[in-house]
């Protein structure tokens, strides 16, 4: 006697999984240009490594008391490595009913469930592969009731936010609570042209409003990552979408215990390149290339950058210095003088919060004017946005290096400077600084003198220039008010140096960060 | 040949014009200077090929994503 007849029995019912919605189904999903789950985790994770959990899931059909079929539950999760690091990883099988939730009383995973549970138990990083619309009216038909929301609430997806890395890629149609489980991560990514996000699609729309819209037009990329910042990246095609969600994984640790991993850098330390000495024009009116910039001070291709086409003022990329992750935050004088608006300000305050999270040393390499002045600003709420921002950075406790290229002004440098650690800045001769420019605020200041004299004009570019003599960054390092300028071509060594040192102090304040008060 | 659009990532003004219809440009090459907080922002070619057509003149408004030369590629 063995269980011969039995194991068989797990092997008939493993390849029930294995069909999914069945063929009729997955060739749409493949017209459709997308991947079936089972296809996705295997493109994503390390060769063989997934380890599926529940595979036997599903609703099965008996006759007689024989099973005759399952269809597979709608959902695939289990426990693979990427980057030979363990992840919880899990997405919705859009061949069965579309993805729709599942009447099981444990859920499997899309918003709690097992997979969230792993990722929480064992402190390890969650992948999510999103492709579904949630849940489906006729599961009140099935139960005979409805359900309140939340009766598979998003409390554990909110409690992962401050554990473990959250990483969400929507690979299909996401509306209702897979839309929402979307943002609740800390990076997600979408797929031009396959993937959609949103409140609620097209239907409820029309008959909401009225309104006819496709749903590319409602929640494609130019909508869901250009314009409205709802999901951070937008990758050409699944694979890419997965290249990114390696990437991104690889700057992070496994959760908020301990440290992101230190790679070998073979980029030296030392490397002083010449471009820097002439980057920034002198005059100041020409911008530069900022992103050139900063790959003259970064390793070697290690930078990758979170949401470039979103709140473009500022620029925010992981990347590493000697082998160490880092979050570099840089303002973009090509788009309105680097000047924060809402968006940026948006942008900055979740990179920040990521690398405090994470416990990731930040960079600022500033180049910012003040907050976005005129009427649309002031209607997009910039200055609260703005002053959030503020918040944010004034509640860091990562060490934050400050290195001042051209303008630091107003709120928006305060908000560069590590006001809860060393407060080390270092800025390069182009640099400039004040509580606001000088153009402007000397016609503020001196409007009665200005308006006095007998050329306003000529009185008010002669203010500027006395002034002006008083914004040399060598008189602010005379005083010790900045710590040191560098040589642009220092920069890296420089930063290199003290990123280093940090890292016992990083070592030794690990843990959550639980964050008091009240955001404005 | 594909017909590509060269647009101004910020608002503000007309600044310079610096290429002419009908002259070829370089990947990188600046087309068109706007003026924007106090800035000069450059409009660059995304992709080398000839300037078809050229939008907008010197001190007319301009809004954020407006297209203002047409490349021939």
């Amino acid at each position: 006697m063995s269980w011969e007849a039995e194991v068989q029995e797990i092997a008939r019912r493993r390849a029930f999984a294995d069909q999914l919605g069945g063929p009729e189904m997955i060739a749409r999903q493949h017209d459709a240009g997308r991947l079936t789950i089972r296809e996705r985790v295997s493109n994503l994770v390390d060769g063989e490594s997934f380890q599926e959990v529940g595979r036997l899931t599903g609703s099965a059909k008996y006759a007689d008391g024989e099973l005759q079929s399952v269809t597979p539950a709608p959902y695939v999760m289990g426990l693979a490595k990427i980057g030979g690091r363990d992840v919880a990883i899990g997405g919705e099988d859009f061949t069965v009913r579309g993805g729709t939730s599942w009447g099981s009383s444990r859920r499997k995973g899309g918003q709690g469930g097992f997979v969230e549970d792993l990722a929480h138990n064992y402190r390890i990083p969650l992948v999510n592969l999103i492709d579904g619309a949630g849940g489906s009216v006729t599961s009140a038909e099935r139960r005979g009731y409805s359900v309140l929301p939340g009766i598979h609430g998003f409390e554990q997806s909110v409690r992962l936010l401050g554990e473990v890395p959250v990483v969400s890629a929507v690979m299909g149609t996401a509306a209702g609570g897979p839309a929402g489980r979307a943002i609740l991560s800390h990076f997600s990514v979408m797929v031009k042209e396959t993937s959609q996000i949103f409140a609620a699609g097209p239907p409820v729309v029309r008959r909401s409003l009225g309104q006819e819209i496709t749903k590319e037009q409602l929640g494609g990329s130019k909508v869901a990552v250009d314009a409205a910042g709802t999901i951070d990246n937008v990758a050409e095609n699944e694979a890419a979408a997965f290249d990114q969600v390696r990437r991104f994984l690889s700057y992070m640790p496994q959760n908020v215990w301990e440290l992101p991993p230190i790679v070998a850098c073979d980029d030296p330390p030392g490397r002083a390149d010449e471009e820097l000495l002439s980057i920034v024009p002198k005059d100041r009116r020409k911008p530069y290339n900022m992103r050139k910039l900063m790959g003259h001070v970064a390793d070697n291709g290690s930078l990758f950058e979170i949401q470039p086409s979103f709140g473009r003022a500022v620029i925010t990329s992981l990347g590493r210095m000697n082998g160490q992750v880092v979050g570099f935050i840089a303002n973009n004088p090509m788009i309105y003088g680097g000047a924060m608006d809402g968006a940026a300000a948006r942008k900055q305050i979740h990179f920040l919060d990521l690398c405090d999270c994470f416990h990731i040393p930040i960079v600022f390499l500033v180049d910012v004017p003040g907050f976005m002045v005129g009427l649309q600003a002031e209607q997009a709420a910039t200055l609260r946005e703005g002053m959030r921002c503020v918040h944010a950075a004034m509640q860091a406790t990562v060490p934050i290096l400050t290195v001042i290229i051209r303008k630091c002004y107003g709120m928006a440098g305060m908000a560069t400077c590590d006001k809860n650690g060393l407060d080390l800045k270092v800025a390069w001769p182009s640099a400039e600084w004040g509580s606001l420019p000088i153009e402007g605020g000397v016609a503020a200041a001196y409007r009665r003198e200005i308006e006095q004299s007998d050329n306003p004009a000529l009185r008010e570019k002669q203010l500027e220039a006395e002034l002006r003599a008083f914004a040399s960054p060598f008189r602010t390092a005379e005083a010790f008010a900045i710590e040191d300028i560098i040589d642009p071509r220092e920069t890296r060594a420089y930063l290199c140096r003290f990123l280093d040192a940090a890292r016992g102090k990083l070592a030794s304040s690990l843990g959550p960060k639980p964050k008091y008060g009240v955001r404005p | 040949m594909a017909r590509l659009e060269a647009k101004s990532e910020v608002s503000g003004s007309v600044w310079k014009i610096e290429v002419t219809a009908g002259q070829s440009v370089a990947e990188g090459d600046v087309l068109i200077l706007i003026e924007s907080m106090k800035m000069e922002i450059p409009v660059v070619a995304e992709a080398a090929g000839t300037v078809a057509s050229i939008l907008v003149a010197e001190s007319d408004p301009i809004v954020e994503g407006q297209t203002v030369a047409i490349l021939d590629t």
